[in-house]
């Protein structure tokens, strides 16, 4: 089933934008040919061979026959099956089953707490969003929005292990008694680098109750901390016009401030598209790094360096600045490196307090001291210190130093890392922790770490226990819990603190045996007390709101620790990046299904993590052509039988010491000679591994759950404590083999020009000023000399009224690419919102994933003119451009038109809407859309667990995961589907829904207040209409970026969406086509410095694919 | 050679497929009428754990609906009540009614019931697919009374399934909701009669501009800017 052909014009001479999506494209390869052309690869549809599919055609119609046979004996007990409704016993206060009710708490988080609000249904949560009152509200990440998975998670921890052996919280409950009884005794704290005022008060009480008591912190990619001991940095970017990032993801996995306002002044209407567009206001970004981050895809000018030299262009920046740091560091003389440098110091200078230099927390102390001296010397008004909670916490080293010594006996492991996988190398954590006499660990997995200590304790999510913690500025949050905990055995750690402090060591969990609250919710009120005030009524404000407002940091000074800056060590051979992962941070989110199944936004893999090369590196080492072909190749057969697998070639990466076999992919805009591992993969094996990895019995399956088994390369063996982030030297190898990954940048590939549009706010010789080249927004690709389409179809339906007749709702949407960074937390946020599965790596690979967003990434660079190569600043780093793209919901969508069975239709309201119960799976719709927004149920992922090996194969024999507690994560008001239907995006319709029966509910209130008769009343249109922009689809709501706007078209300019609409730079994606999109897209400005040496480049990423 | 076929056979192909068709045509009709809601699921009446009974209390003691479906018109579903709304009365009232033990055994804790605490399991009577979504308060906000798809509850001895909720008797209402709407005030008065409404507000009719009781619901329709959906989205997402 080939999708019908556009025929494309040919490329404009003029065209001089190149732009990609992976590899595979940029080599033109067959294979991606393909799936340029089809709607799912060759393969997919089809059971490779009738004898390895589950059953043939001729057995089915033998089984068909039979059962109808036999049908007809079972039709006189042909009755309904009994069902029941079983309402509360006592029905609680404040419940309405069948109705959301939402709380304000927050989620702990190392770079500070995230405000949330959980939906709950029945008291049972399933979805959070962000707190939109709270001040330093940013959005919600991918890690944020997938969090709700892991309470329900199957591999959950759930009962106390004993040296690894199932034992009871009784006995645990003994050993903790005896440890609250002697106040001698040696004990030692391991926290996360999470700030929670309440411990931090238990932690003085411990320290008076236990005189010999030690407190440490750890988290494995804390970073170096050159600051004072409990000072960090925060950053307002309202105030920052010019930023320069040394190597910091800010955006994104290293957050150092409340990001929207960065965001905001990415779009220049500003952020409520209510002005008129401005270059000047503006920010301008610089990123210093070494491969593609989310920051560093943000970028105006980006410069792509080795690690090792990082230090050397901080240093270099520093003395164009004039300030006195890091004069021992060698200067930078790559010619084009130092005008890049000198332009952009010019730049900072000249916007003085205005500009800001952040460095990222992986980079030494020197990189870091440099940039502290240099907004201290452009007395930088966006950066302030602020003191933590957390101050007197000793680190990793003390903690190794003290075990060693045999300083400690007991010792609580409370923090969320994972030390015994993912401690430096050569660190001896391991066998130094094994010089304790009791380690009792609290986890939420069965990780190593569970299984070395004497204890290990099953920790509560953070939706079931009571808890406070403090946001980036320190304003006071708190955590509630939604519901009791889900397991017996679960301790949060406060409650386990506040067992200690008792005199009998009395473990309480969840509440009293007498129905009184825990113990933590004690600990928290009575922190709360002395920062909010006594009583209740400033208690239950707190509840409500889920914040203290009046409450912050307070100051600190911003130095560095006093440490002269050397010059680094020269670099020699190789350089390994150990990156922290986008899907599974430092490996604490390996068993979240949603995270693992979300591609990495960059490399756009799934379920795996790959050693990334750039192309140059790669040829050098003589490995690209393998992984360009290998990629493409087809392996005869998967395990299944059944469609295309993707291998990637084995490489082994040799550094300090110790080496690591895994797959290489080609990464654009990374450095060259450089090596990026992922960390935080392979944590457990089971006998279906290929490469046989739990043989040595060092990561058994028993360390992960169903979704991290069997996943990726574990790099942690490879860090040192001199190299934790990156290091030097390595070697890199061919090896034998290849190895299947799923890779997704491919798939769903749309052809079209202009999909995704660029312009620059600088001027440029052939597309004018930045007002002309807004103007010209809209006529890009094709759309300038294309004719208007004419439908062929009826406008009308048989009564003569407009098929989009409905007078008070007609929904619209619009998504700006100038903001978007392509982090997918509006990915994972659909998928919590609208109840879709994950389908496991396998399928991923034949290009089945369910998402209904699909997050492109294009890369795009200008092509020289033959012979000017050497002029153009840097060829191998492209500009990133995320585009999300979900159903456009077209109004002539051409999906409607092919579907036999009217499965898909549009209603009056503009939304093309999907009866699932109606599709009989015929996937013409799918192959009919020109967005490929369309997926489909090849299996039953809902009923049938796809993660179990083989599973989906064995149809009504397959193993059902229904009635398990992943299920209870579903939100009711959105159909499962079910195999053979076709599903996508549906503008969030359940919310829509919701929001006009409670606006049609208020009008009946109305009346009863005005005490006249109903009939008597006139309901108008604006009465029915929900109040302008009220109503919040799920990626609008987690974007960090505020890149997505929701509303109703007819509130025109009152509603944000509306004003984006009529925003210069909205444009139809394929508009040319005639499909009239409801979601239409904001081009992308990028802001260049004109006198930067790059700059003529910047701002023209226009994506055509062709 | 004589004729092995009388002539009364000639006729016989013919008739033999006349009557295979009308044998077909019959089944046919047969399975749309007894395999479908009409008579598949309407007319369902399980017996209950207890067996309550709305004559007595809604036709004769006159509760209203909302004392024990206390949310029907706040949220989507119309909640069942829990034990203690009917243990407010019935722990003074018929406390030795042998119908109502189970109650008792749930809510009085001098019984030392095992099945003290537990809730009630109802079976349920109406039941809607799983990709229907039907919101109740949605209906009752807007002037269709209970009645309308549950039919006389407030007569019944033990409760039945009246309609068969089918997606072709959705629409007919749907396609004319003129025909079951009724001012907001009457929603939960199950006794309403559209004449005698009409008798006995007269001033109230005229000035609507209401002629005779079957036009009260289109004015209503009118006034109300009634637009009901027939789009899929509107019960299916």
């Amino acid at each position: 089933m080939s999708k019908r052909i556009w025929q494309h014009p040919e490329v404009p001479a003029d065209e001089t934008t190149v732009s990609w999506r992976s590899v595979g494209q940029l080599e033109d390869t067959p294979h991606f040919r393909s799936w340029m052309e089809r709607e799912f690869p060759q393969g997919v549809a089809e059971m490779a061979n009738e004898e390895d599919a589950e059953v043939s055609r001729r057995s089915f119609m033998k089984l068909m026959g039979a059962s109808t046979a036999l049908a007809g004996f079972g039709l006189a007990a042909c009755r309904r099956p009994e069902s029941y409704i079983i309402p509360y016993n006592k029905a609680p206060e404040w419940v309405i089953p069948g109705k959301a009710t939402y709380y304000a708490s927050s989620m702990p988080r190392p770079g500070g707490a995230v405000p949330l609000v959980v939906t709950t249904f029945e008291g049972r949560p399933t979805k959070v969003a962000p707190n939109s009152l709270h001040p330093d509200m940013s959005g919600t990440d991918a890690f944020a929005q997938a969090s709700v998975l892991d309470l329900y998670s199957p591999s959950r921890s759930r009962t106390v292990l004993n040296n690894a052996q199932a034992s009871s919280r009784a006995e645990f409950e003994k050993v903790l008694a005896t440890v609250a009884a002697d106040g001698a005794a040696k004990v030692a704290f391991v926290f996360g680098h999470d700030d929670s005022p309440t411990r931090a008060r238990l932690i003085k009480d411990l320290k008076a109750k236990f005189k010999a008591a030690e407190f440490f912190a750890y988290e494995a990619l804390e970073g170096t901390q050159v600051l004072a001991d409990g000072v960090a940095q925060v950053v307002d970017f309202e105030k920052a016009d010019k930023i320069l990032s040394l190597d910091s993801d800010f955006l994104c996995l290293d957050g150092q401030g409340k990001t929207s306002a960065f965001f905001n002044r990415r779009k220049p209407e500003g952020a409520a598209y209510d002005k008129k567009a401005n270059p000047d206001s503006m920010n301008r970004l610089y990123v210093v790094e070494s491969v593609y981050s989310m920051t560093g895809g943000m970028a105006d000018h980006r410069l792509r360096v080795a690690p090792s030299q990082v230090l050397r262009v901080a240093a270099q920046i520093a003395r164009e600045l004039g300030v006195n740091a890091g004069s021992a560091v060698e200067a930078i003389t790559d010619e084009k490196h130092l005008k890049w440098i000198k332009a952009l110091a010019a730049d900072l200078k000249a916007s003085g307090s205005k500009s800001v230099v952040l460095a990222g927390s992986r980079q030494s102390a020197a990189v870091q001291q440099i940039a502290l001296a240099i907004n201290a010397a452009l007395s930088s008004a966006a950066v302030k210190g602020v003191k933590r909670d957390t101050s007197g916490l000793g680190n990793f080293d003390g903690l190794v130093e003290k075990l060693k010594g045999g300083a400690i006996d007991t010792l609580f492991l409370l923090t969320p890392a994972n030390p015994v996988y993912d401690a430096p190398a050569n660190a001896g954590f391991e066998a130094a922790m094994a010089k304790a006499k009791t380690v009792i660990h609290l986890g939420s997995r069965t990780d190593a770490t569970a299984h070395k200590a004497t204890w290990h304790v099953p920790v509560t999510h953070y939706l079931e226990s009571w808890g406070d913690g403090r946001t980036l500025t320190g304003v006071y949050t708190v955590v509630q819990p939604m519901i009791l905990p889900l397991y017996g055995d679960c301790v949060s750690e406060l409650e386990l603190l506040a067992a200690l402090l008792t005199a009998d060591g009395k473990l309480i969990t969840g509440e009293t045996a007498d129905g009184k609250p825990s113990p933590a919710y004690d600990a928290v009120r009575a922190t709360f007390e002395a920062i909010g005030g006594k009583g209740d009524e400033p208690w239950k404000k707190l509840l409500r709101d889920g914040f203290h407002a009046k409450s912050t940091y307070e100051s600190a000074e911003l130095t560095a620790a006093a440490g002269t800056i050397s010059a680094p060590p020269a670099a020699s051979g190789v350089e390994v990046i150990f990156s922290t992962d986008g899907s599974v941070y430092d490996g604490r989110w390996i068993d979240n299904g949603w995270l693992q199944e979300a591609p990495d936004p960059i490399s756009k893999i799934s379920w795996d993590n790959a050693a990334l090369i750039a192309p140059e590196t790669a040829k050098n080492l003589g490995i690209y052509d393998e992984i360009v072909q290998l990629e493409t190749e087809r392996a005869a057969k998967s395990p299944d039988a059944e469609g295309p697998q993707r291998t990637g070639p084995l490489i082994k990466v040799k550094v300090n010491g110790e080496e690591l076999v895994l797959p290489a992919m080609i990464a654009f805009g990374q450095a060259e000679n450089t090596v990026v591992i992922p960390l935080g993969y392979g944590q457990g094996f089971d006998k279906e591994d290929k490469f046989n990895r739990n043989a040595k019995g060092n990561s058994p399956a028993s360390h992960v759950g169903l979704v991290g088994v069997n996943s990726g390369f574990n790099a942690y063996p490879l860090r040192h404590s001199e190299t934790k982030y990156f290091a030097t030297g390595a070697s890199v190898e061919k090896a034998e083999g290849k190895y299947p990954l799923a890779l997704v940048q491919e798939h769903f590939a749309m052809y079209g020009r202009a999909l995704a549009r660029e312009i620059s706010t600088m001027e440029d010789e052939k597309k004018g000023d930045f007002a002309e080249q807004l103007q010209n927004v809209a006529k890009q690709g094709n759309d300038a000399h294309a004719p208007e389409n004419i439908s062929l179809y009826k406008q009308e339906d048989k009564k003569g009224d407009p098929h989009l007749s409905d007078k008070i709702h007609q929904w619209g949407m619009t998504i700006d690419l100038s903001s978007c960074m392509g982090c997918n937390a509006c990915l994972v946020a659909c998928q919590a919102e609208n109840n879709i599965p994950i389908v496991g790596k396998e399928q991923v690979m034949k290009g089945r994933e369910m998402h209904w967003i699909r997050m492109d990434r294009y890369f795009a660079i200008e092509k020289p003119e033959a012979g000017k190569e050497k002029d153009v600043f840097d060829l191998g780093n492209p500009a990133l451009v995320p585009q999300p793209v979900a159903c456009m919901q077209c109004e002539s969508a051409p999906c409607e038109t092919v579907c036999p069975v009217n499965a898909t239709v549009h209603d009056q309201e503009g939304l093309n809407v999907m009866a699932y119960n109606r599709c009989i799976g015929t996937r013409y719709c799918a192959n009919n859309c020109p967005y490929k927004a369309r997926r489909f149920n090849f299996f039953d992922y809902n009923k049938r667990n796809p993660l179990i090996a083989h599973n989906l194969y064995k149809g009504p024999f397959g193993e059902k995961q229904v009635g398990t507690a992943p299920h209870l994560q579903r939100n009711p008001n959105v159909s499962v589907r079910m195999r053979g239907v076709m599903e996508k995006c549906t503008y969030c319709v359940q919310r829509l829904k919701d929001a006009k029966i409670r606006q049609k509910r208020g009008q009946k209130q109305e009346v009863l207040l005005t005490g006249e008769r109903s009939s008597q009343l006139s309901v108008s249109n604006e009465t029915l209409r929900i109040p302008v922009d009220s109503v919040k689809v799920a990626c609008q709501e987690a974007c960090p970026a505020g890149g997505i706007e929701f509303g109703n078209l007819l509130d025109e300019d009152k509603s944000v969406m509306g004003r984006a609409k009529k925003s210069e730079r909205n444009y139809e994606l394929l508009h040319y086509i005639g499909t009239k999109p409801r979601t239409t897209y904001l081009a992308r400005v990028k802001n260049p410095n004109p006198t930067m040496p790059d700059a003529p480049s910047i701002g023209k990423a226009t994506i055509h694919m062709h | 050679m004589a004729n092995f076929f009388p002539r009364w056979t000639n006729f016989l192909p013919l008739k033999i497929a006349i009557c295979a068709g009308a044998v077909a045509t019959g089944a046919v009709f047969a399975f749309t009428y007894y395999a479908t809601p009409k008579t598949l699921a309407a007319g369902y009446q399980p017996s209950q754990p207890i067996p309550f009974s709305h004559k007595i209390h809604v036709d004769q003691l006159g509760l209203d609906c909302r004392y024990c479906h206390s949310f029907e018109d706040v949220s989507g579903t119309s909640n069942v009540p829990g034990s203690n709304t009917c243990w407010n009365c019935h722990q003074h009232v018929r406390k030795d009614s042998p119908k109502l033990q189970p109650l008792r055994d749930r809510m009085d804790p001098t019984l030392k019931s095992p099945d003290f605490g537990k809730p009630v399991k109802w079976v349920r009577v109406h039941k809607l697919p799983d990709y229907v979504y039907f919101n109740h308060s949605a209906h009752l906000n807007r002037g269709i009374s209970c009645q309308s798809c549950h039919g006389d509850v407030d007569r019944m001895e033990t409760v039945y399934q009246k309609n068969s909720l089918s997606m072709g008797w959705c629409l007919e209402c749907h396609r004319a909701p003129e025909n079951h709407l009724r001012p907001l005030e009457e929603v939960f008065n199950l006794k309403y009669d559209p004449q005698v409404y009409f008798n006995e507000h007269q001033a109230e009719m005229q000035n609507l501009g209401v002629k005779k009781p079957e036009d009260l619901g289109k004015v209503l329709k009118e006034h109300w800017n009634i637009h009901s959906k027939e789009t899929c989205a509107t019960c299916h997402h």
